[in-house]
């Protein structure tokens, strides 16, 4: 019988489970949430905890001043306040199903995806609902077809077609410059490896070789493939990694004396999220001439988005402040949830509002957003046009600084 | 199942009959009720939570047959998911044939991929076995991103939602009755397999298998037998999974969910039915839970140290299990109806 003494304890747990897991009551004095699902354990951890942080701040500054940045005349309506919502899906699909249904019965708006697999699992169920949900994702299958899933970086595709617009640009030889792909040997890696990508190389003027990859966090130095690419005499690689890749690769590169300022001249470029601002810090002058596509500006740039991002730290975390970039890619975020929240309030009100009327009236509605070059170009959205952007940023590490190169057009290559 | 006092079997086949009192129906009756209601009464999230809970028991059910009845450890059963995912997509997608005649399809093709891996089973065992199977998961991945042309390659395959009719399966209570529909039936296929023949060769195999191949088991044909089941149920719970989400992605399949489910084994018990149940419901219960308290404690303490609660929970508990209750919450069940099978005559251990 002693062991059964234990049962009252368990039954007043599994009790507490049901609580917590059944939903409170949605909507009861003016609170409007965002925020949504995050990725803080996993490969994008670094990344989803910086994200997380910026919208912190941002709702705070929000509830505070009822401004949405420095430079816009534009107010937040002052009877509502802003709360953030957020869950940690592990990187995992069904928990962010489980998250967007979680936050969708609390009386969320709006939503978020943030990897790849999650944004996969939820498109459908977004656009179903007629939830507007920006995303740290950035893929083709956003687009097969356009969802409510709305990006602020370009695809990989095209930030890499940016980079082959800029170092075409570039080349003085009256030879084809060749190309090739040295990819992350994952899903996201290989997205590149698409027809059009392949055509557009060639229609610029480019001769393809082919392709190698590296892991996605690399446990040896990728000598083989690096020596493949040398062999080949190639003058240009591109790829698409995370940091934990790109770092080891290029290490290796200047071990073999490949780079653009080395014997062999050889240019390697990454889209984001190979974030330059992580990068530096860590290789230095060693990384001399990597370049990414479609990043974000770096901390030290006069933009003012970034100022206003370094006060925002300054004032709501100054002694524990986020250096990772991806801040930077939260506060663009959540100034999107917020502007579709205070674009749909004008046409339908608070008592009434639903998540269809912040798609339509919301996300549908922003057009030329200003970010303070948070973001390549001012931000547009509409039905099917998910892309905000249509320009392309590509920065290069040049004397062991991160040197703006220009803004190259969306070349739009996914079609399908 | 344990029997009341006072309740006699006559006939071999009430001997052999799943539920065998009225006590048993009436409860079957009552749960099935229950199911049929729930779409009702719940909200969207806990719908969704139960069938992804639904999902979960098809695939570790399979898992059970294979590492908890016949002892063949596997991590890599989420790549045999795949495959089923992969193949109903295909099929549905690409070639516009019906969820319906998808399914099977996607079952035998699973099956088919776990005969394949399960071949190095007649030759290693062990720790050199759970490797093979970790290959298994990785191959099937990388041979799913190499033909781009079929699988859509890392872009994934949109998948429709099944159809009964004209009647599409899109809401949350349809699908949900569609998966606990074939929870059930597997759950019921399992508890008859075991029953088998085949079943009782799988227990002597994973108890000696030098012992029951001088018993004249053929180790050969029962150990694929067992792999075949065991993907059969992970191509099936592959396909739902897919169908749910409505596009297939290898991103859905990775690696650390064939772990979660071995762990979803150990909590609930390896070796039982129910145990199967209870681990999958528990764990992805527990799941929940960490996920809700995360952002509460994120107050005290960093968010992603208070998201990382999740990994360490789970992480705990199956510890704590493999210590303290290696046979799982199916023992601890067992007990507490053989407590109440004595009543009020149970003696104090």
């Amino acid at each position: 019988m002693t062991k059964f003494r234990l049962l009252p304890v368990v039954f007043v747990i599994i009790m507490l489970v049901a609580l917590l897991i059944f939903p409170a009551s949605a909507k009861a004095a003016k609170i409007m949430y965002i925020g949504g699902t995050m990725s803080l354990t996993g490969a994008y951890a670094e990344d989803s905890a910086a994200i997380l942080a910026a919208y912190e701040d941002y709702m705070k500054y929000v509830n505070e001043t009822k401004l949405l940045a420095p430079w816009r005349k534009e107010k937040f309506p002052a009877d509502i306040t802003l709360e953030l919502l957020w869950r940690d899906d592990e990187l995992k699909p069904a928990k962010a199903l489980t998250i967007y249904e979680e936050l969708k019965a609390k009386g969320m708006l709006v939503f978020r995806a943030s990897g790849s697999p999650q944004a996969l699992a939820l498109k459908d169920r977004l656009k179903e609902d007629g939830f507007g949900a920006p995303s740290m994702a950035t893929g083709p299958y956003l687009m097969t077809p356009p969802g409510t899933i709305f990006t602020y970086y370009p695809i990989y595709t095209d930030d890499l077609a940016a980079v082959a617009d800029w170092f075409k640009e570039k080349w003085k030889e009256t030879r084809k410059p060749r190309v090739a792909y040295l990819t992350a040997d994952t899903a996201f890696g290989k997205s590149i490896e698409i027809p059009e990508m392949k055509a557009y190389l060639e229609k610029v003027g480019y001769e393809f070789v082919g392709s190698q990859y590296v892991p996605l966090v690399p446990t040896a130095p990728p000598t083989t493939q690096l020596m493949w690419l040398k062999e080949k005499k190639v003058d240009l690689v591109l790829g698409v990694m995370v940091n934990p890749g790109s770092q080891p690769t290029v290490k290796e590169m200047v071990r073999l004396g490949m780079g653009p300022h080395l014997e062999y001249k050889l240019t390697f470029a990454c889209g984001t999220p190979s974030h330059l601002q992580i990068f530096l810090p860590a290789m230095g002058e060693l990384g001399n001439g990597f370049v990414v596509g479609g990043g974000f500006p770096s901390w030290d740039e006069p933009c003012a988005g970034i100022k206003f991002c370094h006060e925002l730290q300054e004032k709501y975390r100054p002694t524990k402040r986020v250096p990772n970039i991806m801040y930077v890619g939260g506060m663009v975020e959540a100034m999107i949830q917020v502007e579709a929240l205070r674009l749909a309030l004008k046409e339908v009100p608070f008592e009434k509002l639903k998540p269809i009327d912040v798609l339509n009236h919301g996300f549908y509605k922003i057009k030329n957003l200003e970010t303070g070059d948070l973001s390549s170009t001012p931000l547009t959205y509409g039905p099917g046009k998910i892309e905000g952007v249509d320009m392309v940023r590509v920065d290069q590490i040049l004397k062991g600084k991160i040197v703006k190169q220009g803004v190259w057009p969306c070349r739009h290559i996914y079609k399908r | 199942m344990g029997l009341c006092f006072g309740t006699f079997q006559e006939k071999y086949s009430q001997d052999m009959a799943i539920f065998r009192t009225r006590l048993q129906w009436g409860m079957l009756f009552a749960f099935i009720i229950f199911l049929l209601a729930c779409p009702l009464f719940f909200s969207d999230r806990i719908l969704t939570i139960m069938t992804m809970i639904g999902i979960a028991i098809i695939s570790v059910h399979g898992l059970n047959i294979l590492t908890g009845y016949c002892g063949q450890i596997s991590i890599g059963h989420v790549g045999f998911m795949a495959v089923g995912a992969y193949i109903s997509a295909i099929l549905t997608a690409k070639l516009g044939w019906s969820f319906w005649t998808a399914l099977p399809c996607a079952a035998l093709a699973a099956g088919m991929a776990g005969l394949i891996f399960g071949l190095p089973s007649l030759k290693i065992k062990g720790f050199y076995l759970i490797m093979a199977t970790v290959a298994a998961h990785f191959i099937i991945i990388w041979l799913i991103l190499q033909i781009y042309d079929v699988t859509g390659g890392p872009d994934g395959l949109p998948v429709p939602k099944p159809k009964i009719g004209s009647i599409v399966l899109k809401s949350k209570g349809s699908y949900f009755y569609l998966v606990t529909a074939i929870a059930c039936l597997s759950t019921l296929l399992t508890k008859n397999i075991v029953r088998t023949r085949a079943g009782r060769a799988f227990v002597a195999i994973r108890d000696n298998d030098l012992a029951a191949e001088v018993m004249g088991i053929s180790l050969w044909s029962y150990k694929l037998q067992a792999f075949f089941i065991g993907c059969v149920y992970a191509g099936v719970a592959g396909a739902l999974l897919v169908h749910y989400y409505a596009f297939a992605s290898v991103d859905q399949f990775p690696f650390m969910d064939s772990v979660w489910y071995l762990g979803m084994l150990i909590v609930g018990g390896m070796g039982s039915n129910v145990g199967a149940i209870f681990g999958a419901i528990s764990l992805k219960l527990l799941d929940e839970l960490v996920t809700i308290v995360g952002p509460i404690l994120s107050g005290a303490v960093a968010a992603p140290a208070a998201a990382s609660l999740a990994l360490i929970t789970r992480g705990l508990v199956i510890i704590i299990f493999l210590i303290f209750e290696p046979r799982g919450l199916a023992h601890r069940w067992g007990m507490i109806k053989a407590y109440f099978k004595l009543w009020p005559f149970s003696h104090e251990e």
